[in-house]
């Protein structure tokens, strides 16, 4: 085993103890898959990440928020600036686009919005659990939400954990024991309580100094988990910020500043999974797209279609994947829109199937609550 | 009477503080806060929000100026100021003696939560939250909305300013000298729909979401310079939408013959119609009930508050008392997970610990960094993951155990009373003892069990570590939920 420089000086003793017991987890041959779901609320701009510059009614539409310097992937497509590290593994065959897709929601309700790409139904505020967490349900897998809160998404999972660095410690064990007595007849607090104290202390000695702005640092951290066989398959990510209403920017600004947020979290991944990486998939969620036309006030407004970014070593190559509808005013949704033409569900779907090692239809059928969604798996994978 | 007056008392309010006792009538005792505003009791310095958009003007033409001198990028940022702001939340809520009041004050705070941007927390939402939904509590939902819609943080933050009628006079102007015209911002007049009155449970299409934006195009900065941020909010004719716009079928006339002020009232009467509306009845009531009773109201709950609401023509002191009177009536058996900010609240008030510490410290003038001591309060609840001030998306903080109960929730708030000091408690163990018992017999009605345990860790001598006594009692079920 050899511990990389990097966390040989800046690990604890114990870092190093778990970083032993994954070297017996690899003897034994264990091959895990990873997922890992970065979630861009707000309503992350397809049109901004990946520019359609085919023609030029885009830039057309966007006098004041057009993307001056795109990075060319294909004749039609190219990327934000911005996504330098997507970019890198593009040019690896290790990255690809779904464009024009999105969850099946036309409402341009963030909420709503942001409810159903999590929950994986049709109606707003109706399933209590998430589809990442039903897909898992009763699989082994273990679950990471790099968050404060425990994501709807995976909600009806088992073995759920979240986490974000912090500086204070828990107290003793026989402290913890009371407090589980006094939870037991209460299932929800004392699950909550029993999995902080099965947490790895590698995770409870990671606790100082970073904020939730430091992706690239808690990106860091999940990796490290990820990379562990016996710790987590999936992790979730959470970025805001993608409602750009107002100066929303072309190759800097606020959506710019967002993006790279995003490609941030890919770098890192990509930096400290090591090995890991091969077997790992990292895949963008968002309620909605962004209008065609810039608004009053050099922003965009909500819309509908936008783009699934992927990286990962699991991708066979490089590929813009989709049925593109076009940008001119009578292909548009309700004649403002980007179109989806395929429901974005298939694609997670399909992915998380190829993760689980699992079918295309178990997961529709156990996350997705048998909706009628195309496999995807070949236009991915193949 | 309710065999559990001490869980409503939590339920609605925040606890009995060491010194206080229980009222016999506690249902009369909240409903008699609902009447009057409340003075502020922070004995230090509050400013007020006209003083805080000067100091904001000020912050940022000095940030402006470092923008264009300093061209390194890490002196730059020593440079930046850092600020904060002090509420004067904390202390109305521990040591005010209308707490019922004080609990729907966050609750309207969080109602209308102002997006954490443009440092619009540290200069402008505490003062709106004092200035304006304060004394806006005694009066009518519907003028509520009205003022905040129109409050100067909320028009910053959901870009109203910027919105222009398509076919305004501004853009006609435009046109004519072949300048791109600078159209309609869907933001504000959304939010005003979906979160701050009728929600889309109500069934508004896009259209009603573009003809509410024309109505409120208009409606922004009245002295701004180019450049700067302007400082009252008014008015302007030029950049309205002419004409009638139709939402939710009904017709909104643009009436007068000034074209300085034709169809300003547009959206007064929008804001009526929206406020009267079934839906917006239904959701504020199903909102409140979820906040001060349980994650899954029922519908008696709610139409006790709706049927109020229908009565007093909205008054919110009837819809406030009603929600208090469905707490009382049907809150025995439910259990409400407290969010963060609450939780710690409660236990600041019912410990007497010194929270948020002597007002001298937080004297601030802007013009310096603030010190450690002062920046302290917002330390805790950043590690409690909830700074009122700083919701990430307009909706505002969530309110269910869905969402505030998770592990790293959790561990922070056990960890916390961990180190007790951190939020004023004494860290001895004799005293720590003293208040978990004192805790426990003041705000439990059934405290035997509870006692027990603290009987049983005084005994085992397994008091070695000081918090323990307060872990157990401030970190239990009980508390955490009631």
């Amino acid at each position: 085993m050899i511990i990389s420089r990097r966390v040989f000086l800046s690990g604890s003793a114990s870092l190093i103890v778990t970083s032993a017991l994954s070297a017996n987890a690899v003897a034994a041959g264990s091959e895990k898959t990873n997922l890992v779901i970065v979630m861009l609320r707000g309503g992350m701009d397809g049109l901004a990440a990946v520019p359609f510059v085919g023609d030029n009614v885009l830039s057309n539409a966007r006098p004041d928020i057009g993307i001056d310097n795109p990075s060319s992937i294909t004749g039609d497509f190219a990327l934000h600036p911005r996504l330098e590290n997507f970019k890198s593994l593009w040019g690896k065959g290790k990255a690809s686009i779904f464009h024009a897709t999105s969850i099946p929601y036309t409402g341009r309700s963030h909420f709503e919005g942001q409810y159903l790409m999590e929950s994986g139904g049709v109606t707003p505020y109706l399933d209590k659990t998430g589809w990442l967490g039903r897909a898992l349900e009763g699989g082994g897998k273990k679950s990471l939400s790099i968050s404060l809160p425990m994501p709807l998404i995976l909600r009806g999972g088992s073995d759920l954990d979240n986490f974000m660095p912090s500086r204070n410690r828990l107290p003793n064990d026989d402290i913890l024991d009371l407090l589980a007595n006094d939870y037991s007849q209460d299932d929800m607090l004392s699950n909550t309580l029993a999995t902080i104290r099965k947490r790895p202390i590698s995770m409870m000695n990671m606790r100082k100094g970073l904020g939730d702005q430091d992706v690239w640092g808690l990106a860091k951290i999940a990796a490290k988990q990820l990379a562990d066989p016996g710790g987590p398959s999936i992790a979730v990510f959470d970025i805001g910020g993608f409602d750009t209403h107002s100066r929303q920017g072309g190759d800097h600004g606020e959506h710019a500043e967002q993006l790279k947020q995003f490609d941030n979290v890919i770098g890192a991944l990509y930096e400290n999974l090591g090995n890991a990486f091969s077997n790992t998939i990292i895949v963008s969620l968002t309620e909605f797209g962004r209008t065609v036309e810039q608004n009053g006030g050099s922003g965009t407004e909500h819309g509908y279609g936008t783009a699934i970014l992927m990286a990962g070593g699991l991708l066979p190559e490089s590929r813009i994947i989709g049925d593109w509808p076009g940008l001119k005013k009578k292909d548009l949704f309700e004649g403002r829109d980007l179109n989806a033409t395929i429901d974005a569900r298939a694609v997670y779907a399909s992915i998380t199937a190829r993760v689980l090692g699992t079918e295309h239809k178990k997961v529709v059928k156990d996350a997705f609550f048998g909706a009628d969604l195309p496999d995807m798996t070949k236009r991915i994978f193949g | 009477m309710s065999p559990k007056p001490l869980q409503f008392n939590r339920r609605v309010g925040f606890g009995l503080r060491p010194d206080e006792t229980s009222s016999p009538n506690p249902l009369e005792w909240a409903q008699n806060q609902m009447e009057n505003t409340p003075d502020l009791i922070w004995p230090g310095r509050i400013y007020s929000e006209a003083e805080m958009l000067d100091i904001r003007r000020d912050f940022t033409i000095s940030e402006a100026e470092i923008d264009e001198t300093i061209k390194d990028p890490e002196e730059s940022r020593r440079l930046r100021k850092k600020l904060y702001n002090r509420s004067g939340r904390h202390h109305q809520a521990i040591y005010g003696d209308q707490p019922v009041f004080e609990r729907f004050w966050h609750f309207w705070g969080n109602h209308f939560a102002i997006v954490d941007k443009l440092k619009l927390p540290v200069f402008n939402t505490g003062a709106m939250q004092r200035e304006q939904i304060r004394p806006l509590m005694t009066g009518r939902f519907a003028d509520m909305v009205y003022d905040i819609t129109l409050s100067w943080p909320m028009i910053r933050s959901l870009d109203n300013f910027l919105s222009r009628g398509p076919k305004s006079d501004f853009n006609v102007r435009r046109k004519k000298k072949n300048k791109p015209i600078k159209a309609l911002n869907e933001n504000h007049a959304r939010e005003l729909l979906e979160l701050h009155t009728v929600s889309p449970a109500c069934g508004y299409t896009q259209d009603d979401v573009i003809n509410a934006a024309y109505i409120m195009t208009g409606w922004g900065y009245t002295n701004g310079e180019k450049g700067w941020e302007g400082k009252k909010i008014g008015f302007e004719g030029s950049l309205h939408e002419p004409g009638t716009h139709k939402v939710l079928n009904q017709k909104y006339k643009a009436s007068g013959w000034d074209k300085k002020t034709k169809g300003r009232k547009q959206l007064r009467a929008l804001v009526e119609d929206l406020c009267n509306h079934e839906s917006c009845r239904k959701f504020i009531a199903w909102k409140l009930c979820r906040h001060f009773i349980c994650d899954d109201p029922t519908s008696e709950m709610i139409s006790l508050v709706t049927d109020a609401w229908k009565k007093s023509d909205g008054m919110l002191p009837e819809i406030h008392k009603a929600v208090l009177e469905a707490a009382w009536r049907f809150g025995d058996n439910e259990r409400k997970f407290l969010s963060p900010e609450t939780w710690l609240l409660q236990v600041a008030r019912m410990t007497g610990a010194n929270w948020p510490g002597d007002p001298s410290v937080f004297e601030y003038d802007f013009n310096s960094d603030p010190s450690h001591k002062q920046t302290k309060p917002v330390a805790v609840l950043a590690e409690l993951g909830h700074l009122p001030f700083r919701a990430k998306q307009p909706n505002g903080f969530p309110d269910t155990e869905a969402e505030w109960l998770s592990q790293e929730y959790l561990v922070r708030r056990i960890s916390l009373i961990n180190n007790p000091s951190q939020i004023g408690l004494p860290n001895n163990k004799a005293s720590g003892l003293e208040i978990a018992k004192t805790v426990i017999e003041k705000n439990i009605d059934d405290p035997k069990d509870k006692l027990a345990i603290l009987d049983t860790l005084e005994k085992e001598g397994s008091l070695s570590n000081r918090s323990y006594p307060l872990i157990a009692t401030l970190c239990s079920e009980r508390i955490l939920k009631v």
